[in-house]
């Protein structure tokens, strides 16, 4: 039996960090090879068919910018004033609202603080469609830095009051707008978007909030970035404030890049349905995590998980692509 | 611009690759650029350097005897890892085997490893001489499966277990890394046990000649001392180089060696 443990030194010293083996039982107990993989700093993989599979080294955390759940995203309702022909979540007017509400943002919020988030973002649909937007905000503010997605359509009377409520040193709004004239955006958003969106961010950016301005373009899109710059540059966006998203096929979108969970860094991301991979499928099945929105904390365990997972794998393909 | 301090290593295992790639890197950055060149053996390597073609070698204690021997000690040793500083050798038997001590192998049969291992073979011979056990007193069963390297594979060393374990030895041999790698006998309480360790001894160490001059060597050995265990992208390299802080060297610990090589008439080269 001891025989196992001189086949695991030779078999696992030959081969370089990160490859993998088998080993043949025999008539050893697996448990001695998990033993021997957790003293050795080495991964037991599995055991299968009498053959132990082992992992030189230990499977490398992701770097922690790339780690699950340091951003935390919220989907506030879904409904929308805007029906935009490229959606990823299908939001628009006729979408019914499925909103989180105050309560559940609340905790949320709490949770993801807890669980080592660093930042939040609220985003609808349409996030000032909601009467207590402000509420959610401040709770969710009360505890980290917040992120508000929106059109920036629906600032005025008591919407602009809510916007008034709201904390200019722990909140930024972001907006979007796809071009530096009203055509593109127009296009793709609805007549006269592009006007009430510019109004607004004018509007957001004299009462005090940091804006950011972010575009979203089919991929190779980049002659049309210079004058869209120069735009916001005018507007008064800082340039670290201007992003250029590249479009999903995803939602009501026809075109765009396809997005798998094994080809997406994960972001957390919650709706009253359930927790999503990433927020760009957060209306799709196939990055549905878990219908559980409590505790947080297990979720985004989860979500590290199948990402750890599928670095792994990826890892894996890459060793072996360079010989196929 | 001054080229870069050619480093000599052995390909002992896959990993050397990314360990040299690694250290290539950790210098990058500094004021000691350095590049890395792989051998087969030691062998080649100990010639590399003599013949200028390499500036520093990351040697074995057999390469740096033999090092020493070749140059007539005008070689220095530059640094080492922490654990070259306490190397042991264990002999190993069955549990249970009433083997405690070196004289209770008088008359029984010892498995060694590769006869330039200095952990697995010349060293185990010195320690039995130092018991008073000659050659007469213990049958030696050698298990030549990877000379060259000088035991670092220690493959000889698993294959001297193997011969306890389907009786063709009483005992084994084996560096004390090895016994780490199988679990120093608490894995399996009923396989192996230990029923001897020797003192500790200095094992590998980073070799140059006086063709290196101390401006071009202390600049990259300040460099190397500097790395840090707390910083993952160091650690990983020490980790798999298998070591904590690299340390300078403390050549007491090559005595025994350079004792068993004059003894046992071992030849500066094969």
């Amino acid at each position: 039996m001891v025989r196992i443990l001189l086949d695991l030194v030779e078999r696992v010293g030959a081969v370089a960090a990160g490859a993998s083996v088998t080993v043949p039982l025999g008539d050893a107990d697996p448990g001695i090879v998990a033993d021997w993989c957790a003293r050795t700093g080495n991964e037991l993989l599995g055991v299968s068919g009498g053959v132990a599979t082992v992992r030189r080294g230990r499977r490398p955390e992701p770097p922690e910018h790339l780690l699950p759940g340091t951003r935390v995203w919220l989907y506030t309702n879904f409904d929308c004033n805007l029906a935009c022909d490229y959606c990823c979540v299908r939001s628009s007017p006729r979408t019914p609202r499925r909103a989180l509400g105050a309560d559940r943002v609340a905790r949320l919020a709490r949770e993801a603080a807890g669980a080592g988030a660093g930042e939040l973002l609220l985003t609808g649909g349409e996030p000032f469609l909601l009467p207590d937007i402000a509420d959610l905000a401040a709770s969710c503010t009360a505890v980290l830095p917040t992120t508000l997605l929106t059109n920036a359509m629906l600032l005025r009377g008591r919407r602009l009051e809510a916007l008034r409520r709201m904390d200019r040193d722990r909140l930024a709004l972001q907006v979007s707008l796809d071009s530096a004239t009203p055509d593109q955006h127009d296009r793709h958003r609805g007549a006269g978007s592009w006007q009430r969106a510019v109004t607004g961010i004018r509007t957001a950016l004299a009462e005090g909030f940091r804006v950011r301005v972010a575009a979203t373009l089919p991929a190779g899109h980049d002659g049309a970035l210079a004058p869209f710059h120069a735009f916001l540059d005018e507007l008064g966006i800082a340039r670290e404030d201007q992003l250029v998203r590249t479009l999903a096929r995803r939602g009501v979108a026809e075109a765009g890049v396809e997005l798998t969970v094994d080809s997406l860094i994960p972001e957390i991301t919650v709706t009253a349905d359930g927790v999503y991979w990433h927020p760009v499928a957060a209306d799709h099945d196939d990055q549905l995590v878990t219908t559980e929105l409590f505790p947080l904390a297990d979720a985004i365990a989860r979500v590290r998980q199948r990402f750890a997972e599928y670095r792994a794998r990826a890892d894996e393909a890459a060793q072996w692509f360079p010989c196929a | 611009m001054t080229r870069p301090l050619l480093v000599g290593a052995v390909a002992y295992t896959p990993n050397v690759v990314p360990i040299w790639e690694g250290m290539r890197d950790y210098f990058a950055d500094g004021p000691a650029e350095m590049d890395f060149v792989l051998f087969s053996n030691y062998g080649r390597q100990v010639e590399a350097l003599l013949d200028g073609a390499i500036d520093i070698a990351w040697n074995t204690n057999l390469a740096w005897v033999r090092t020493v021997q070749r140059t007539g000690g005008a070689c220095r040793a530059l640094a080492m890892r922490d654990t070259d500083t306490v190397f042991r050798t264990v002999f190993v038997a069955r549990a249970g085997s009433a083997l405690g001590g070196l004289e209770k192998l008088r008359g029984k049969r010892l498995a060694l490893g590769s006869k330039d291992s200095a952990q697995a073979a010349i060293l185990p011979v010195y320690y039995l001489r130092r018991a008073g056990l000659g050659e007469d007193d213990v049958e030696l069963v050698r298990i030549n499966s990877d000379v060259g390297k000088h035991g670092d594979t220690g493959r000889s060393e698993l294959d001297a277990l193997r011969a306890v374990l389907e009786d063709r030895a009483d005992a084994a041999a084996i560096g004390g890394n090895t016994w780490d790698a199988i679990g120093a006998g608490e894995l399996m309480p009923g396989g192996f046990e230990a029923v001897w360790t020797s003192p500790p001894y200095s094992h590998c160490n980073f070799t140059a000649l006086p063709a290196l001059s101390d401006e071009r060597a202390r600049p990259w050995v300040e460099q190397l001392l500097a790395m840090d265990w707390d910083n993952p992208g160091h650690r990983r390299i020490l980790e798999l180089e298998g070591l904590r802080r690299w340390v300078p060297p403390q050549l007491d610990g090559y005595a025994s060696l350079f004792e068993a090589v004059r003894e046992q008439g071992i030849p500066a080269r094969w």
